[in-house]
Parts: structure tokens; sequence; C-alpha cells
């Protein structure tokens, strides 16, 4: 797999230049992150390495990995020996060091708060629940297939409110999915926009769920549905032994949307 | 093998002949359908049209069109230029060709549909990646059913308006940021478009079909096999959740027995294999899967439990010949390993299996002729001593494709001579599901002073070398072979060339002004031959090539299609 592999010859020709000098004043956490980000995307991104908001080039993807604070901190510092990886803290100022660290922990959910100091770490369930919710082998009923969390996952259906439990996960309402009937064909759909000539709808017939551009004078859409978001959770394999998300799967997804969500 | 490469021969001397004698006969197409009808049960060739990314559904990468040949190719001069305007070169795309109309797609996924004969646009499409959606490369788009259809980096699959270029549906094959990704043409299959999964990061990698007139989707083939199914054990513990196995390039498809083949890549982690103890079924395979359920009919694994990066990712050319006195439907498949195998297409039964390589592959030192690898020479630890393994990890033929002509009955490859110096590490603690496991340093092979590569003719079956043409540097572009016998390409200097097909004798060449990554295909347009090669040098592995090259950082990019047509006659 060749487009992804290291950038071995590509890092050496990158050579750090500190256009952005070191801050004079002690930056709140959201200007760290910024300067980070600033400093990452010359750096870090070029050449076929982690690519543009570490979203993965020649080297791995940095965003949404669930890293550790601790982990992002020592690689970034200190390298990984006998690879591509350098050590930055040997090159850039303290300050630029803090703030590129500070952006990649921000890749991966871990954000200082402004006046409380760091957030308060995710309980062993809450970090379990999202392991579920972004889990590779959830697959087809993954949660992150339609639901956008801490700015990861596809934003088809904003979450509304978080379930008290798991069965009421499953049989959740869908106030918002609607009957439409185009030409003839009826199906769940989901409004996404509407002018007065189009109209972008999404149709739930699939489990992966398909955005329609049409005519507004070809669609009616009208209140209520038959999908169910049981169907959708029908098609995750996630434990090891290929069955769906398990209540106790789901009970640790809400501890962590709980933790998480401020609706 | 060398028992069987013997029994081949012989068995294909007869029909060697029949082709020379009717190839000698004349240079018109009429000719080559004769031939064909001899010896090709199904037509690879295109026509008027380049329809599918391998010019047909066989991928023999051949037109049947001889307007242009090896009496006039001198006499080619540029017709028209598009310059796509993507500055994220290269352009590597097939350019798909439909009535006439060309339509091309970029890394950013910006869509075209361009007038065949003079350059005109038509219209336009500029894909808005979602937030923090990353885009890197595109290799092309199908059209059917009044639809364009063209996946995109972060990992949608979209339906243009054939006329309008207005977006018909659009749907998210899986959560990018889970490691999904396209970057390969869809294949049509009847009703329905189907892609392979590119990957980006671990995650078990699939195939997905939907309905072209509504976006649903219709099957998902895993190629790496879930809990309860068969050849989930031969992964150990939970590393079938990250085993990848990428379809990432685009498939074959036969007809007559409504099987689709595509081939699939590395497992992950790609170099360290000590998490995931077993062969890695499907990782390094064929797979034939029934075109209307996705099921899978049969698969052929060429390198069980790979270390080395040698994907079999490649095209799969479907192709007809006599082996053995009896007309076999073939799959012929040049592996990144330095291999190519033969295998029968309706059973998956392996017929040959033949080095195409000049440098020895040392990576295993034999294959027998029932396909078992010998003596594997896996790469050592980091901290142990380094061995330098052959081929690279690039493979002798990369993501460039090879091309087919039934008038010869050869096949054309571009085949590079490098090798590495590869090493295996075990993943990094606290780094969720290591990707990479190991790293490699390209260089020159034993005994050389430099890589260098070169176009063979080669005879599919047997691999019997016909003619070879030598480039020092790495050729990283698709040939395309024509009823005019002629092989065209282009190279990393920026050339684009023909060869006599029966002979390899450069017949012309052009300066196009930046290197070759791409696939160049011919159409008709007013009745008028075109040959449109895609232009600009990038791509990771060709950023490789600056680490064998220091003159490599001045074979530039770009994005522009030049398109050829011998001078119109004066009225």
């Amino acid at each position: 797999m060749t487009r992804t592999l290291m950038c071995l010859f590509g890092l050496f020709i990158v050579l750090f230049r500190p256009a952005l000098a070191s801050a004079q004043r002690p930056l709140g956490p959201a200007e760290e992150i910024k300067r980070g980000g600033e400093l990452f995307n010359r750096t870090c991104a070029q050449s076929y390495c982690h690519g543009a908001n570490g979203v993965a080039g020649g080297a791995p993807r940095l965003t949404g990995r669930g890293l550790e604070g601790g982990y992002i901190e020592r690689v970034v510092t200190y390298g990984i020996g006998n690879t591509p990886m350098p050590a930055w803290g040997q090159t850039l100022p303290g300050a630029d060091l803090a703030a590129v660290i500070a952006y990649v922990k921000s890749l991966n959910g871990i954000t200082k708060s402004a006046d409380a100091g760091p957030a308060p770490p995710l309980s062993t369930d809450a970090m379990h629940g999202r392991d579920l919710f972004y889990d590779p082998a959830a697959e087809l009923g993954r949660c992150s297939n339609c639901h956008r969390v801490n700015g990861r996952g596809l934003n088809i259906a904003p979450i509304k409110t978080v379930p008290s439990d798991a069965a009421s996960m499953r049989t959740v309402a869908a106030p918002d999915v609607g009957t439409a009937t185009v030409k003839g064909d009826t199906f769940p759909a989901l409004l996404d926009s509407q002018t007065r000539e189009t109209i972008r709808l999404y149709d739930l017939t699939s489990v992966r769920p398909v955005l329609l551009t049409l005519a507004s004078s070809d669609v009616k859409l009208t209140q209520g549905s038959s999908w169910k978001h049981s169907s959708v959770l029908e098609e995750s394999h996630s434990n090891a032994d290929g069955k769906n998300y398990s209540d106790d799967d789901l009970d640790a997804i809400l501890v962590f949307l709980r933790a998480v969500i401020q609706l | 093998m060398r028992r069987r490469f013997w029994i081949l021969v012989l068995a294909l001397a007869g029909s060697q002949v029949l082709l020379r004698a009717q190839s000698n006969s004349g240079n018109g197409s009429r000719d080559a359908h004769k031939i064909e009808a001899t010896v090709q049960a199904r037509d690879g060739a295109a026509g008027a049209d380049w329809p599918s990314f391998g010019g047909t559904d066989l991928a023999w990468r051949y037109s049947a069109l001889d307007q242009i040949n090896t009496t006039n190719v001198n006499k080619m001069v540029p017709a028209w230029m598009f310059q796509s305007g993507d500055e994220q070169g290269p352009l590597q795309s097939t350019p798909i060709v439909v009535n006439g109309v060309v339509y091309l797609s970029t890394n950013r996924v910006h869509v075209f549909a361009i007038d065949g004969a003079t350059g005109r646009l038509i219209w336009q499409y500029i894909y808005e990646p979602s937030p923090g959606g990353r885009l890197s490369s595109n290799r092309g788009v199908a059209v059917a059913g009044g639809k364009v259809l063209v996946g995109t980096g972060d990992d949608f699959l979209i339906a243009l308006d054939q006329t309008t270029g207005k977006e018909v549906w659009k749907v998210a094959v899986d959560d990018a940021s889970v490691g999904g990704s396209i970057s390969s043409a869809p294949l049509v299959v009847k009703d329905k478009v189907i892609v392979g999964d590119g990957g980006e990061s671990p995650h078990r990698a699939y195939l997905t079909a939907f309905d072209i007139k509504t976006g649903r989707m219709l099957w998902r083939f895993y190629t790496v096999p879930g809990p309860g199914e068969k050849g989930h054990e031969t992964w150990a513990g939970d590393s079938w959740k990250y085993g990848g196995a990428y379809p990432w390039m685009t498939g074959s498809y036969d007809p007559e027995l409504n099987l689709v083949y595509w081939g699939t890549g590395n497992p992950d982690p790609i170099f360290y294999g000590g998490q995931r103890q077993g062969i890695d079924l499907y990782s390094c395979s064929i797979i034939a899967l029934d075109a209307d359920t996705g099921k899978l009919r049969w698969y052929y694994q060429e390198i069980p439990h790979d270390t080395w990066d040698y994907d079999s990712a490649w095209e799969c050319v479907l192709l007809d010949r006599q082996v053995n006195g009896r007309t076999r439907k073939l799959l012929v498949h040049f592996g990144k390993a330095g291999y190519v195998w033969v295998l029968d297409r309706e059973t998956g039964e392996l017929l040959n299996v033949h080095p195409y390589s000049e440098v020895p592959a040392n990576w295993v030192t034999g294959i027998t002729d029932k396909g078992e690898l010998v003596g594997r020479n896996d790469s050592p630890m980091e901290g142990e001593p380094r061995k330098l393994i052959c081929p690279a990890s690039s493979g002798p033929k990369d993501l460039e494709q090879t091309a087919y002509s039934p008038r010869t009955g050869l096949i054309y490859s571009p085949t590079k001579e490098y090798c590495a110096y590869f090493t295996q590490r075990p993943p990094v603690p606290g780094a969720a599901n290591d990707h990479g496991g190991g790293t490699y340093v390209y260089t020159a092979p034993p005994g050389h002073d430099s890589a260098y590569s070169h176009i063979d003719a080669l005879d599919p079956v047997t691999g019997k070398r016909q003619w070879t043409y030598p480039y020092k540097y790495n050729l990283l572009a698709s040939m395309l072979a024509t009823a005019g016998d002629l092989v065209l390409t282009g190279d990393s200097e920026g050339d684009f060339f023909a060869l006599d097909a029966h002979t390899g004798k450069k017949l012309w060449s052009f300066q196009t002004g930046a290197g070759h990554r791409g696939s160049a295909v011919t159409y008709l347009a007013g009745g008028r031959q075109y040959i449109a090669t895609p232009t600009g040098w990038g791509s990771v592995t060709a950023s490789i090539m600056a680490g064998l090259w220091p003159e490599a950082v001045s074979w530039r990019t770009g994005s522009t299609l030049v398109v050829f047509a011998l001078p119109e006659q004066p009225r």
C-alpha cells in the first residue's frame, strides 16, 4: 500500500523554518491550538507525512485516533527511533513544541478548558463507549456513520436527545424522519435542505443513507415513517464474536455521550 | 514450474503460428476481429469509445482503432490540450470516453466533460469535501445509466448527471474518520456500480455495490472474513478487525460467467506480521465474486502472510488462450512481488506462475507449480543486520497498468528494477492500530549502479519475452496498445512515445512538458482517431524516486490532458 508509505525521503528536505516567532505572552488554550495547527500544517503535514490537519499522508493519521495525551507528548518530543518521525523537542522552541502537542491532542479530543484547567478525563466506561461509537469493526452499524460527536463522524443526523437506556436507544423516536414519494417510489427520508427549486434529502432505504438532490416539485414529503433505529444497530458487528452492539455496549456508548454532549 | 513451462510453450506453439500468420496479413481492424474469433472467446477491445477504466471490462487496455498505425504515427501532432487547473497533481486518472465526450477527473475530484474533437469544456463539477475531509488522489470515473460516477478521498461515491454535471446522488461509503477512502475508478457491472475501499488507516476492507439509479447499497463483501465465516481462523486474536486487505484499484468483469474479479492489498500492519499470525485471508489475493450477490465464488491467495507490502491489488486481465490443447478462460495478474500469476478464471486454478523482473526476486527462492512459496526471506527486525530484498515494496510493476494486444498475442508491461532494505518493528506502544510496522529504503539492485526500468512484450501465459525497451529511470505510466500495432506510454522526463508492438522499435515521441503517471486512452470523435494522455509527475511512489535519482526533483508535476491526432487532410 504505497500511498501510505513512510515519508523517508521527503521529510529530510522539509526544513523547519521558525517563521512564527515564539509567543511573547502565554497563549490561551484556543490560541495555542490554533498556533499549533499552523505550525503543524507547515511541517508535520508536509512531504507525504501526516497530511493537512493530521488526516494522514504517507505517515499515519493522527486525527481521531484516540491517542493518549502522554503518548502524544512523548512521540512529538522524542520522536520514534529508526522511523522518519523526528524528535521535535530538539528542533522546536518550547512554546512551539507545546503548541504542536496541544494541537495534536485536540485532534484526539483532548482539550484544556479556558478557565478550569484540563477537562476531566473520561471514565473507563465512557472511554469504552467512545471506542464503540467509532469502532471500525462495528462496520455498517457504527454510530459515527450517521452521527458526528466531538467533530468526528458523519453529520447526517445530529443527536438531539441522549436516550435514557439501551432499550430506548434501540427504539429511539426519529420524528425528523418522514416518508418521501418521488415519481412513484416511496421511501423513508430525512430532509437535509430545501430551496424553492431544489430539495436535498436522505433516502434511508438502505443502511447507507443516500443524499438525493431533486427538483422540489418532484417530491412529496409526509410525516412519519417505517424506519427504525434498531434496524441500523443490527448491522453492527462490534464484538469479537461478531454479534451486534449488546445492551452493555449501548450503555457504555450512552455514558460517553452524556460525558461529551451538552444539549 | 519448469516442466509446466515447457508444456505450455509446446501447447501454445500452434496458436502462436496461427496468430502470426494472420497478423501479417494486413493492418486493418477487420483482421483483428478475425484473430479474436480464432483465439478470443471474448472481445476485450475498446472501439470508437473508451468506455471503462481498462478499456473494456476485460482490462486489456487495447483499442481496435487503427487509423493511427506504425506507418503514419511519425506524423502525429498535438490536437488540443486541457489544463484542469487542479494544482494537486499529478493527473493520474484514466479518461473515459463515451460518444466522443471525454470525462476526466482530478485528484481533488474536479470532474470535466470535454468535447473529444475540440477540447471545448461542456461542463465541470468541483467537489467540496466534507469538513476535515482529505482528498489525495483520484484515478478516474465510470459512466453508465446517464450518470458519471466518481469516488472521493473522503469516502463518498457521487453520481452526476451525464448531460449537465449536476449532482444526482451522493452516499458515504463509510465514515472516513475510521479510515476509508476511494482513489480508484468505480467499476460498472450491469445496473450496479462497485467501488473498492482504498483504506488509509487500519480497518477491515471491503468492496461495495450500489444501485446506479438510486445510490442504494446492494451488497458489501469484506476482504477479511468476520467471526463465523470461513477464513476467519487465518487471523490471530482480533487482528482481523484491523486487517486491511484493501481492494484499492479497479476490478474486472466477465459477463459470461457473471463474475467480478478484484485484487486485494496487503494485510495490516504492513510489514510486521507478529500480531496477525496465520495466512491472513483474503489479503494479497484474487477474489471472484458473483456480480449479483457479492458472494465469494473462489479466491486465490498469491502471498500468504505478506510482510513486504506486496499487494495483489493490480488489474486482472481477462483473456482466453489455448493451454495444454484446450481453450481456457484466463485471468493474468502481474503481482507486486515480481511474478505473474496465470489462473483459470472459472475455477481459480493456478495454471502457471512466472517471474517478470530481470533482477531475480529473493523474497522467496521460488514458487512451486502449485503456487507454494519456497524459502521465504522475511525482513529482519529493527536492530538486526539489514537485508537487501528484491523487489522493492512498490513492485516491478506499480499501479500503472499493462496492455494486451490480441493481434500480437503479447502483453506489454512497464517493469522497474530496484530493491530495498526492509525492517520490521512491533507496534509502537500507545499508538492505536499502528499501521506501518516497519520501514524500507529503496536502492539499486545488486550488481547495478542504479535502479532502472524497461517495457517488455511478454507471452502472457509463459512469460517468454519477445522484446524489451530499456529506460534509465522508472516508468510509472500505463501502457496502451492499439490495432495500429502501436504501444504507447509516457516516461518520467515527460516524453510520450509510440513503440512498434511487434519489435519494440521507437517510432515517435513528443515532449509534453511534465512527467507521466497516468493512463493514455484512444477514441474516435467525428470519425478521427485521437490519443489522449494525462500528464504530471507525482504520487507517493514517484516521490520516492528522488531518493534513487537526485534529478527526479526536475520531473515536474501538472494536471494537463494532452491529445494527439494525425494532421487534418487539406480539403
